[in-house]
């Protein structure tokens, strides 16, 4: 797999610590040992979880050596959402070409009855 | 766009010109589904399906740009004419093999058919329900949605 951002993006994502851990941020700042808090895991599992969302550009981690505050970096999960349309577009898609079939179905249907297998 | 995936659920409505059990026809008969599955500029020659609740089906969409796509699932409700509820997997791609649930109900009225598709990623109750827990921000939910259906991506622009 490649290392492009949204790969990177979406690895950080495939796990439910890390989620956990954005949805905490979602409702502010907050430092390594907050963020711990709730887990059963070592602050070094934390740090490392963190070091994955950062380099994925979902987080930005605060430069004051002592407490590292992080906060949630909008920017990655803003290409996710650009990059959700796109499945909603797979389907639209589809369904656009339903009505076109269906409208085919029904001229054909005038001449060959009501059946509409082919 | 976050309003209309606020449950991490993708939605989509349409009304067809047609019965209900021609629109359910659609999607029950590989025939059918090979005239429609994929957006433009995508065709779909190969589809298998065991249309009963536990079978399977197969398909593959293809386009110039983006050679073949293969995906499928397993039947989990039909009611003919009504409602279907099957598993969706694309098989290859950054979340190739996560499993999604798509919901198509169908309203007959006046001779035209309202469907409601409704997809959500399979594994989300049980990461609701996980002891991770709180993850309530519509926004996080999204992003792990988009996760769950990486490999769309590769299929459109």
């Amino acid at each position: 797999m490649s290392r492009d951002p949204l790969s990177l993006t979406l690895s950080a994502l495939a796990d439910p610590t890390r989620r956990a851990i954005l949805a905490r941020l979602a409702t502010g700042e907050a430092t390594v040992n907050e963020l711990a808090e709730p887990f059963a895991i070592s602050l070094p599992a934390v740090s490392r979880h963190l070091k994955v969302l950062e380099s994925a550009g979902l987080i930005a981690r605060g430069r004051e050596a002592q407490w590292r505050p992080c906060t949630l970096q909008t920017q990655g999960l803003k290409s996710l959402d650009d990059w959700l349309e796109p499945y909603r577009r797979f389907w639209s898609g589809s369904f656009d070409r339903m009505e076109a079939y269906i409208a085919e179905l029904k001229k054909k249907g005038k001449h060959d009855g009501r059946k509409t297998r082919r | 766009m976050a309003a209309r995936l606020a449950d991490d659920e993708l939605l989509i409505t349409r009304t067809f010109d047609a019965p209900a059990s021609t629109v359910f026809a659609l999607w029950s008969d590989a025939e059918h589904m090979k005239h429609w599955m994929g957006p433009e500029g995508f065709t779909c020659p190969d589809v298998e399906m065991d249309f009963r609740v536990g079978g399977a089906y197969r398909a593959m969409i293809e386009s110039e740009e983006y050679g073949e796509s293969w995906f499928g699932g397993v039947y989990r409700e039909i009611v003919r004419d009504r409602r279907l509820v099957f598993t969706f997997a694309w098989d290859s791609g950054p979340s190739g093999g996560v499993e999604t649930v798509v919901t198509i109900t169908l309203e007959e009225r006046h001779g035209k058919t309202t469907q409601t598709f409704h997809q959500k990623p399979f594994r989300n109750a049980e990461r609701r329900d996980s002891h991770v827990g709180g993850w309530t921000s519509a926004f996080v939910k999204l992003a792990a949605y988009a996760a769950q259906i990486a490999n769309v991506k590769e299929y459109t622009s």
